[in-house]
């Protein structure tokens, strides 16, 4: 698998504004794009249906937006990072933006689960009276409900910060598990739900929006 | 003047539909600069009246909104219709439909475009001009609304579209559309009544402005050899399609939207030529796009290199109704196999004809990917096939077989129709028997632990007689008739490996009626679509009852549209519109289909005299001398 001749090169970019509403699909095919109108040397794999070998980060949900996405491509020649990410960023739109090229050994984790622990910022039309959440929340996979326990994914406590306009920011940290995650705009309507139905928030408020802002 | 910007209202509603990815815009826009609209500039908006995948993959719309742009005055955007969820959620927040680009009402456009690609896209006409506030019929639009202008394959037969529409062109728009766009912005600059302008339209070549024409009776036309009689002296007893003289020489690479969501036919596709001279007696694409005219090698490669860099796209297409015709074909593809080596890129080919497909062409066209390949005989056997002119035999298909599954194919899907003139149910089954040893083949050229994954499959449709073709004058036969034929043919296959599908003989039931009928035909859409009718062309949404009550309704017998058979001597709804071909052509190509005599393709053999090149002052443009 891992080819010692090849260079792996790890990209970070943004997916931000309109473009949070790409699905995960959508963005693969639109980096895979942006990386051959760069005119970068992608390694090609063997075989009977040949493709780029390139590998994405953890899937970020239809409406989430995220500050720091990541892929590895594999290239056949060197390309400095600098140039690189230049190249790419020329190939690219504004809300779908590399920002940081770097190569990474063949040895580290696969983009996919290379960052387990995730840091999210949303924004709440309300401030609500204090921020609550159920214990569980009842998922739906593959036709087959599944109860997650929230203490096992959300790690610390989240913290809001009421703004001067009327509305609210919150940040929590949310960890993916090989056997499953939960997602942050799951999590937050069940929490929104919670406050709702206990009166802690308005029957009107609404979540403005869902952006990752770190990934480790 | 700025538009309303209705984007703060519609992404609420994003999260709340399927696919929201149709809805924003911001695609990766390759080889080109956004446009800008200046101060002054005509606002038009080029409408796909599909879902957004279904219409950005469309050729039209692409070639259109780039010409409109690159006119000096003008200005354009796209719109597609949104799908059945969101169109429901606009409705309830009372959102009209909005153009991509700015997210503004396409009412506050100067003029809005409509392509009609098929016969089932009438509905959804009707279902954008709603949704948009456009009034539905041109008799009752004011001075500031939008003109609504039409054009595509069914403007052959404009006459069911008519009353919603101000103006229909007929034919090639790259020069026609920006002609009447300067018409519409000068009569406006100038302040001239919507009436005036629309004289003035009906005075450039290929435009067909409905209103200006008064329908006559049944008898009325016969006596008088046309169904439409002007009420203008601006208005042309028969209006001439236009052809793009300047195709040929064209870039064959032009500006293009990368989608984010996925399209139908997600890749490039690179125009190689334009027309089909091959005559197949049933095919309207055929009469349309006459004469035949080809891009050189040149240009197709460098498009093909110059377009793979801009977008990004992996897969490059060579489109054309018959892209192995084109004199230079195979140095084409040796050329792009040669650069494309090593980079995951596949070069296809849509619709090989069978009798240019052998061996050299399974190599070229393999590349390095392989998908399913297509073949449509049309018939099963070679009497019907000489009837329909698809100058083809039984030996091309095997032969097409055999190098395909030599190559490395391992999946083969042949297209038939059913109920074309003169069938019988011995052709029914030369479709099963044909099927068959054709599979037989496929196995014989695979090696023996393969042969598990061969699939030869059979698709079948109900004959749609059209416009402007030879058989015109055919009607369609009944649908029960039809099912009983479909039914004939899924028992008379007998190999499990060779599955049959047919496509539902009611919605091509509709197809026939809006193929043929003439402006009564208009008020059965808006009554279809008044009772619910829309998507038709989506299995699982057309609704047939709408259309059945619609009929009763208005007391039309649609199966009088569909099926009725004339003389060719029968005036048809359609003889105010000229492809260019004679009518004395078509009634002897019919003539020489019920003798099952075959007519040659002009481009490779002598002409035929259909008229295209005389009436149109135009020539064949063939790179090289085409050998069959």
């Amino acid at each position: 698998m891992a080819d010692p001749r090849l260079f792996r090169l790890r990209v970070r970019f943004v997916e931000q504004g309109r473009l949070a509403l790409l699905s995960h699909l959508e963005v693969a095919r639109a980096l895979e794009r942006a990386v051959r109108r760069a005119g970068l040397p992608f390694a090609v794999s063997q075989g009977f249906s040949p493709h780029m070998r390139i590998a994405f980060g953890a899937a970020l949900p239809v409406g989430v937006g995220s500050t720091c996405e990541l892929f590895d491509v594999f290239l056949t020649d060197y390309v400095a990072p600098a140039k690189a990410l230049a190249a790419l960023q020329e190939a690219s739109v504004d809300d779908l933006r590399p920002y940081e090229c770097s190569y990474v050994d063949h040895s580290a984790l696969a983009a996919s689960v290379a960052c387990p622990l995730s840091a999210y910022e949303a924004h709440l039309s309300e401030t609500p009276e204090r921020f609550a959440f159920p214990e569980v929340i009842t998922v739906v996979r593959k036709k087959k409900e599944k109860e997650l326990v929230v203490r096992e994914f959300l790690q610390g406590e989240p913290t809001m910060e009421p703004l001067e306009d009327g509305t609210a920011r919150l940040a929590f940290r949310l960890l993916a598990k090989p056997s499953g995650s939960l997602r942050p705009d799951v999590f937050l309507n069940a929490a929104l739900d919670e406050m709702k139905r206990t009166e802690a928030f308005p029957s009107d408020a609404r979540l403005l929006s869902i952006t990752r802002i770190a990934q480790e | 003047m700025a538009m309303e910007d209705l984007w703060p209202r519609i992404e609420p509603l994003l999260l709340r539909v399927e696919k929201p990815t149709r809805y924003i815009d911001h695609e990766f826009l390759a080889g080109g600069e956004a446009p800008v609209r200046s101060e002054g500039d005509l606002a038009f908006c080029m409408i796909y009246p599909d879902t957004y995948e279904l219409g950005q993959a469309n050729q039209a719309v692409r070639i259109l909104v780039n010409a409109v742009n690159a006119t000096l005055g003008l200005y354009a955007e796209r719109a597609f219709l949104p799908a059945v969820d969101m169109i429901a959620a606009m409705r309830e927040e009372g959102i009209p439909l909005f153009s991509i680009e700015s997210c503004a009402p396409l009412a506050s456009f100067d003029a809005v475009g409509i392509t009609l690609p098929h016969e089932l896209a009438a509905t959804n006409v009707l279902e954008t001009l709603d949704l948009a506030g456009i009034p539905l019929r041109s008799s009752v639009r004011a001075q500031d609304d939008p003109f609504v202008l039409g054009g595509g394959p069914c403007a052959l037969n404009p006459e069911p579209y008519a009353p919603f529409f101000d103006a229909i062109m007929v034919g090639e728009g790259e020069e026609m559309l920006p002609e009447v766009l300067g018409v519409i912005a000068a009569g406006r600059a100038e302040g001239l009544s919507r009436e005036e302008i629309l004289g003035k339209l009906a005075e450039v070549g290929g435009v067909y402005v409905p209103s200006l024409y008064r329908w006559r009776s049944e008898e009325e036309a016969q006596r008088s050899g046309s169904w439409a009689e002007p009420m203008s002296e601006r208005a042309p007893e028969v209006v001439e399609k236009r052809i793009y003289e300047g195709f040929a020489e064209s870039s064959a690479w032009e500006p293009c939207i990368v989608p984010f969501a996925e399209a139908v036919h997600d890749r490039l596709n690179v125009e190689i030529l334009r027309g089909c001279a091959r005559g197949c007696r049933f095919c309207q694409a055929g009469t349309m796009y006459r004469p035949v005219r080809e891009r050189s090698a040149d240009a197709i490669v460098e498009a093909v290199e110059r377009g793979l860099a801009e977008t990004g796209y992996d897969e490059v297409s060579l489109t054309s109704l018959s892209s192995t015709d084109h004199s230079q074909i195979a140095p084409i593809l040796s050329r792009l196999n040669a650069k494309f080596a090593n980079t995951g890129v596949r070069v296809s080919v849509p619709s090989q004809r069978l009798d240019s497909f052998g061996m050299e062409m399974a190599q070229l066209v393999a590349g390095q990917k392989k998908g399913g390949l297509t073949f449509a005989p049309e018939a099963g056997t070679q009497r019907l096939r000489d009837v329909i002119n698809k100058n083809v035999t039984e030996e091309d298909l095997f032969a097409a077989i055999d190098a395909a599954f030599a190559a490395g194919w391992r999946r083969c899907k042949l297209y038939f129709m059913i109920g074309l003139p003169t069938e019988t149910d011995d052709d029914i089954k030369g479709i099963a028997s044909l099927a068959q040893r054709a599979y037989d083949r496929a196995k014989a050229a695979v090696p023996p632990d393969q042969r598990g994954s061969i699939r030869m499959s059979v698709s079948a449709a109900l004959f749609v007689p059209k416009a402007q073709t030879p058989f015109q004058w055919d009607g369609q036969i009944p649908t029960e008739e039809a099912q009983r034929r479909a039914n004939l043919l899924k028992h008379s296959v007998k190999y499990k490996a060779v599955d049959v599908s047919y496509h539902d003989p009611k919605s091509s039931f509709v197809e026939a009626v809006m193929s043929r009928g003439g402006r009564e035909a208009a008020e059965l859409v808006e009554e279809a679509w008044k009772r619910g009718a829309r998507f038709d062309a989506w299995t699982e949404l057309f609704d047939e009852d709408a259309w059945r009550g619609a009929a009763e309704a208005l007391c039309i017998v649609p199966e009088d549209i569909a099926q009725r058979a004339f003389d060719p001597g029968f005036v048809l709804p359609w003889s105010h519109i000229s492809v260019g071909v004679s009518q004395k052509w078509l009634a002897r190509e019919r003539r020489l289909a019920q003798e099952g005599t075959l007519t040659p393709d002009c481009t490779f053999a002598q002409c035929s005299a259909c008229g295209v090149c005389s009436s149109l002052g135009v020539d064949n443009r063939l790179q090289e001398v085409r050998h069959g």
